[in-house]
């Protein structure tokens, strides 16, 4: 029993390995990726939306019977760096699509291919040609020589998606896991973390359940190392007078965090108001941002994947920016209820020039996709 | 009538809100739990738990109030989610009366998740159920 529940998780993983997860919800949870749809329809109506475009059809049956589709295309960034606009499509048109269809009985689907019925043009096709890869310029800094985590002067951008899909300690070999956090063996979860037994065995039952009760998904902020792992990407805004950074999201419903930087002593676990982001204090050690924090609630997951915590959770984050391109993320988890001894982890994020975070606000998304 | 409607709506809104703002993902027994327990389904007794973790032991007080028992002991099983709790209460005429619960958590993944088994207080036992506040 045991062997054919590692199995099937593996097939999910190797099938999930091809799509991208670009929500805040878990894309395992949402789509039944055994199963297949296709759908031949009429466009009512375009949702043209960071962080996922839905395109709705009516769909006629056998019997003549018409229901409404919500076909999930895409995240809008990536489909407009590849050459898609919204206009591709328009009210009125008939399409045939092939994806998955989503758990449970909502009409809803990811699309696999999106073909134009009449041209047979097919739309929305992810662009093979290799983007631009020119060496990245030095970091940007303030007049004092200092490293700025945010953009150049005169310039806009923010960081974008972590190149890992969810925390794990950074030592042994490499864990194999899908977008989701989703491992592809669950026998590796000893080796993500070094768990307490309870730790595991929770973690173990959001890895079978396929994070369906990810907080997240349910629109409640992404706290800890999982407010960078948003699909909608965050940004620095460095108030060098006011002695604080904050830290913009682009997910979690657009939250922000405060990381003071003025000098004050980080306050004492018994005295915080816990909280999502809790109570954090910064420092430069040279071109490294130090970040302490304390002060979380047990509200949120503290990675992707379904790590959990306590309200004993001590977190020291390490910022670093070796160019403009990559932030490097680092850090350690100490949660002596939760985990044996403290340990690290961390990752890579890429800057996204020449754009704004997109408004999204998770409620909103989630009303069109109706998997909740 | 309409906006009596109205009130409950509100009230149920707020309910609603409040129990998704304090979703508790840490250690599963983490919070106050409440539901009853009986020999039978119209005989109850009303039940209230509070526990916590302190990264070793799981510690609480059943019926928290001037009445309230500290919880002996909390034994947890992780590998089929089922619980055991002792406690040492007093009955109505205050003779000492033993507590022992088995039970098993359920839907451990909803803030609302659940505790049921056997309860037994003395000689008399019983069924309870307790959900998570």
């Amino acid at each position: 029993m045991k062997r054919a529940l590692v199995y099937l998780l593996a097939m999910t993983w190797a099938i999930l390995g091809a799509f991208p997860a670009s929500a805040d919800r878990s894309f395992s949870a949402t789509y039944d990726t055994e199963r297949q749809v296709t759908l031949a329809g009429v466009v009512t109506q375009i949702e043209w939306v960071n962080p996922r475009a839905f395109v709705r059809i009516d769909v006629r049956d056998a019997a003549g019977t018409v229901s409404n589709w919500a076909v999930e295309i895409g995240n809008p960034l990536d489909l407009e760096r590849d050459g898609w606009k919204r206009n591709a499509l328009h009210i009125g048109d008939s399409i045939r699509v092939e994806g998955l269809p989503a758990r449970g009985r909502a009409k809803q689907a990811f699309a696999k291919s999106v073909v134009l019925a009449g041209s047979g043009k097919r739309l929305f096709v992810a662009s093979n040609k290799p983007r631009a890869s020119a060496p990245a310029p030095p970091a940007p800094r303030w007049p004092d020589g200092r490293v700025s985590l945010g953009p150049p002067p005169g310039q806009t951008g923010y960081w974008g998606a972590a190149n890992v899909p969810s925390l794990v300690e950074t030592k042994g070999a490499p864990i194999s896991m899908n977008s989701d956090g989703l491992l592809r063996n669950l026998s590796d979860a000893g080796r993500v973390a070094p768990f307490l037994p309870w730790a595991q065995a929770l973690y173990e039952y959001r890895q079978r359940s396929l994070l369906r009760d990810d907080p997240a998904s349910r629109c409640l902020p992404p706290g800890g190392p999982r407010q960078f792992q948003t699909a909608n990407g965050f940004q620095f805004v460095e108030q060098r007078e006011l002695g604080r950074i904050l830290v913009l999201l682009g997910g979690g419903d657009r939250n922000w965090r405060v990381i003071s930087t003025d000098g004050r002593p980080q306050g004492q676990p018994d005295e915080v108001v816990r909280s999502y982001y809790g109570n954090s204090v910064g420092r430069w050690e040279g071109d490294t941002l130090v970040v302490d924090s304390i002060g979380f609630n047990e509200s949120f997951w503290l990675s992707k994947g379904g790590l959990p915590h306590t309200e004993a959770l001590h977190l020291t984050e390490r910022f670093s920016r070796p160019d403009l391109n990559t932030l490097k993320y680092q850090v350690t988890v100490d949660d002596p209820r939760t985990y044996t001894r403290p340990w690290t982890g961390g990752w890579t994020q890429q800057w996204v020039p020449n754009q704004d975070i997109q408004e999204y606000f998770c409620e909103e998304n989630a009303e069109s996709t109706f998997i909740r | 009538m309409q906006s009596r409607a109205f009130r409950r709506g509100c009230l149920w809104a707020c309910l609603a809100l409040a129990a998704s703002g304090f979703a508790q993902e840490g250690y599963p027994l983490t919070g106050t739990w409440s539901g009853d327990w009986g020999a039978t389904a119209t005989q109850r007794t009303h039940l209230t738990l509070v526990m916590s973790w302190d990264g070793k032991n799981v510690t609480g007080i059943l019926n928290p109030g001037p009445h309230s028992t500290p919880l002996a002991s909390v034994f947890v099983d992780v590998s089929n989610w089922t619980v055991r709790i002792e406690a040492d209460a007093k009955d109505a005429s205050g003779k000492p009366v033993h507590i022992a619960a088995q039970g098993r958590l359920d839907d451990l993944g909803s803030y609302h998740r659940t505790l049921t088994g056997t309860w037994s207080e003395g000689t008399a036992k019983g069924d309870f159920k307790v959900t998570r506040e």
